[in-house]
């Protein structure tokens, strides 16, 4: 469920990758958080067995950066994907605004990718949501096994929504930022046409949702964002258009998500455009490309036949960031995931000295602020006052 | 397990200053009462609303996340044990401990103390603060709020996403 704190100026989304068990979600993860900018990531957490089995979620927090004046911020989700965890991949689900499927492309995967799909929609239903309106995208990893199944199959099996498709290999970190990126247009897109414009979304926090919905224009003694000017409805932009427009080819228009993504390369499939045999040798995206080419460990490391090719190393990333990611400096191919152990940093708690003085914690009583005492300090006086008038009557009466 | 909420469905959290000023200001009466570090005002699905008192360490977002987990969590045990909901949780450290409470509907209280307070004090306030912070979010209930973005949200949100892509 989409946060959006005009305090803080801030919007947050929740993404969860879905899918199979071995599909690649936490995989997916680990790159997004070995190569996004070190400002823009939060810490890699994962709740997860010895075996290195996502056991609950896998959790990393993206900065977007500020879009409209507004902080946005995606919470990155992914799930257990094995069968008799999805009590849990259900609870991971509550809120969610858009979901990543990750598919199995080799051929015995597709049944699991098929009972995934199926448990995806039957969770969503549980909160009252759909594939069919939920924006997501699927990712048919493993695009390098020799038995992948065509794209076309693919497609036909598990697309029945029209969402958009993407080719990856999640272990080289080829197909994950496009992934990503087309989800992220899609949510965006979405928010923005729920709530955006100085248009109302579903009005309301609790209750209000039941209210009948009236204009911006029309609130008087409603309260405005924080960030709205003072005399309008709609907001002004907190970038000026014309300051904007020579940044862009091309100005934004109603899907405005979707036409710079073009630009850059970014070229979603559908079954209904592409070919089948075109994308089979070109997994990466040129902007994607951009990104990941210098982090790439060698494009032309020759692999053993019918092997997935090893997850990229920490010493082939800039040295700044490889520097900063901890545990993914350790150079084994699951190093990226920082245990929720590793993620505590004792030397960055702030308590004052004044704080470590007391001994141990007084009473409750002993506790209260001034006034609580006082309040306490009328009681016992009002008690003692009424034992003595008591005391007097029954010592009269005997 | 049913979601039979309509509003955990539909509604978005939408909150303003004036929200989080009356929130912070219950938080803070609270903190100053109970002597705890930190108070975290979590949605139940990870979100930090809004945080009082001392920093809690580097990441206050995986924290969020990890304790509507848990609270998740526990709330699926709760139905198999016959329970609708375990509304209070509390895990005690050696010098750190936290206690996690529920507010109304869709919010969560996580309150971080150590040796300078008990959980006795941090409960007994934390109970009272969780429901003046539920009529917060009551009185929040009944108002209109509309969730105006700039209506450039999408074309900055395409360059935003080209920029970090």
């Amino acid at each position: 469920m989409v946060q959006i704190n005009f305090a803080q100026k801030q919007i947050n989304a929740k993404i969860v990758y879905y899918g199979p068990g071995m599909s690649g979600k936490t995989t997916n993860l680990e790159v997004v958080h070995q190569r996004a900018p070190s400002n823009n990531r939060g810490e890699l957490t994962s709740i997860s067995t010895d075996g290195d089995r996502t056991l609950f979620f896998d959790y990393m927090p993206l900065d977007l950066g500020t879009i409209a004046g507004m902080k946005t911020c995606f919470q990155m989700y992914t799930v257990p994907g094995q069968v008799y965890y999805n009590s849990t991949r259900k609870l991971v689900l509550q809120g969610v605004d858009g979901v990543i499927f990750v598919a199995d492309s080799s051929a015995k995967g597709m049944e699991q990718n098929l009972a995934s799909l199926r448990n995806l929609e039957e969770n969503l239903n549980e909160y009252g949501k759909s594939l069919a309106t939920l924006p997501h995208v699927i990712q048919f990893n493993k695009r390098d096994l020799p038995d992948a199944l065509p794209l076309g199959e693919l497609e036909a099996q598990l697309n029945h929504n029209g969402a958009q498709t993407f080719e990856a290999c999640a272990a080289t970190g080829e197909g994950v930022f496009p992934t990503l990126k087309g989800l992220a247009a899609a949510v965006l897109k979405h928010i923005q046409n729920d709530c955006g414009g100085g248009g109302l979304g579903r009005t309301g926090f609790h209750a209000a949702a039941a209210r009948p919905g009236s204009g911006v224009a029309s609130s008087g003694p409603q309260p405005r964002p924080a960030s709205m000017p003072a005399g309008g409805a709609v907001p002004a932009p907190t970038r000026a258009p014309a300051v904007q427009q020579p940044s862009r080819p091309q100005p934004a228009s109603a899907q405005g998500a979707a036409a710079p993504l073009k630009q850059t390369g970014f070229t979603p499939r559908t079954a209904a455009v592409e070919p089948v045999a075109s994308s089979a040798g070109q997994l990466m995206e040129p902007a994607s490309a951009a990104l990941e080419a210098p982090q790439k460990p060698k494009a032309a490391r020759p692999r053993p036949a019918g092997a997935r090719a090893p997850a990229p190393q920490a010493a082939a990333q800039p040295a700044p960031q490889a520097a900063s990611q901890g545990a993914a400096a350790n150079g084994a191919p699951q190093a990226g995931r920082a245990k929720s152990a590793q993620a505590a940093q004792p030397g960055r708690r702030t308590r004052s000295a004044q704080a470590k003085a007391p001994g141990p914690a007084p009473a409750p009583a002993l506790k209260m602020a001034g006034p609580s005492k006082a309040k306490t300090a009328a009681f016992v006086l009002t008690a003692a006052a009424v034992g003595a008038v008591l005391a007097k009557v029954v010592l009269d009466f005997i | 397990m049913r979601i039979h909420d309509q509003k955990l469905r539909s509604d978005r959290m939408v909150f303003y200053e004036k929200d989080i000023d009356r929130l912070n200001g219950e938080l803070d009466a609270f903190l100053e009462l109970s002597k705890a570090r930190c108070a975290l005002l979590i949605d139940r699905d990870g979100h930090q609303v809004t945080r009082r008192g001392e920093a809690v360490g580097s990441s206050v977002e995986s924290i969020s996340a990890l304790i509507a987990g848990s609270f998740a969590a526990t709330k699926e045990m709760a139905r198999l044990l016959g329970e609708s909901e375990f509304t209070v949780m509390f895990h005690q450290g050696k010098r750190d401990s936290i206690q996690l409470q529920l507010v109304g509907e869709r919010t969560l209280l996580a309150v971080l103390f150590d040796e300078r307070t008990n959980l006795g004090l941090v409960r007994f306030y934390a109970a009272e603060a969780c429901q003046r912070l539920a009529d917060v979010f009551e009185s929040m209930s009944h108002e209109d709020r509309g969730a105006a973005l700039s209506s450039d949200f999408s074309a900055d949100a395409a360059a935003a996403l080209d920029q970090l892509f």
